[in-house]
């Protein structure tokens, strides 16, 4: 296959034309795939125990969704939407040799993540002030069990994105070599990739 | 030429349409009565959406085809599973009662 600058845009980055670490190979390393495809089955685990769940319980989890905080849940989804937009720009970034832009970005995620933290803790407080705990009923257990367990994700990879700053900083990550910011970049994306399954099933579908 | 312009704007585009299904997601949880067909547009959004990061955000369209192939199934399986756990519910409960 042939390489031009026309047919190979990576991250939407027009200038970006020969880039060997991600065309038809692993993105990152194999280590990050393993630990990507174990999370992912964590949470298929839930999803099914979710959907057993409400096809035991009807009227629970139709009732449920109309009593948690939309508002909360969409602001998270696009707090986590923006932080992977944000990841994907400081790879492109670092790919045009501009560490110091690549770190402007990550900055920016960290900061989607703490506010994906924040309305979360909010949304919690909101929840038990209008009766919500997680022994409310089956669909509220199940609620708690994966946002808390989703949480968690969101808050060790915006440590891997700190780490990833503090790695720009000293001059690790560079144009030729950044296959730990990408590893890092395709956890983060996993990370959104998940809540962009949990956020109907809770919030939205009845 | 052109095609580069517009593909430096592709991740931004693909920002946009993320926020805006989104938001219809949001919308239909707060005004739709729930229904067959509202769960079956609803699948097809986490479908779209989910191919969208990975293509674009994840960059797996040009990676290792074992993993694309993994990671697109998921979001086949998934939104279909929804679907048909809806559909299915009575058989499911059944199937699954101790």
């Amino acid at each position: 296959m042939t390489i031009t600058a026309t047919d190979f845009n990576l991250n939407g980055s027009g200038s970006v034309t020969k880039e060997p670490e991600t065309l038809n190979k692993i993105p990152g390393n194999r280590a990050i795939w393993v630990g990507i495809f174990a999370e992912l089955t964590e949470f298929a685990l839930f999803f099914l125990v979710y959907f057993i769940a409400k096809a035991h319980y009807p009227e629970q989890f139709n009732q449920g969704p109309q009593q948690l905080n939309t508002l909360a849940g969409t602001l998270n989804t696009f707090a986590l939407i923006t932080s992977s937009f944000f990841v994907a720009k400081a790879l492109a970034s670092i790919r045009m040799d501009d560490p110091e832009q690549s770190i402007k970005w990550l900055w920016r995620a960290v900061f989607c993540g703490c506010l994906y933290l924040v309305i979360k803790v909010w949304e919690y407080h909101w929840n038990v002030d209008q009766g919500i705990e997680t022994n409310t009923n089956k669909f509220y257990t199940m609620y708690y069990y994966m946002t808390f367990n989703h949480l968690l994700h969101v808050g060790w990879a915006s440590g891997s994105l700190l780490w990833a700053i503090h790695q720009l900083k000293v001059g690790r990550y560079t144009k030729q070599n950044h296959i730990g910011l990408t590893a890092i970049a395709c956890y983060w994306h996993m990370v959104d990739l998940a809540w962009v399954i949990i956020f109907p099933l809770l919030y939205v579908l009845r | 030429m052109i095609k580069n312009i517009f593909t430096l704007n592709a991740l931004d585009f693909s920002w946009i349409l993320l926020m805006i299904i989104t938001s219809a997601n949001a919308l239909v949880a707060e005004t739709a009565e729930p229904s067959l067909a509202i769960t079956a547009i609803i699948c097809c959004s986490i479908a779209y959406k989910g191919r969208r990061i990975m293509d674009y955000f994840m960059e797996l369209n040009h990676a290792n085809e074992t993993i694309q192939f993994f990671m697109r199934s998921y979001f086949h399986v998934f939104p279909a599973l929804i679907f048909l756990t809806d559909l299915f519910s009575e058989e499911l409960a059944s199937l699954t009662t101790i």
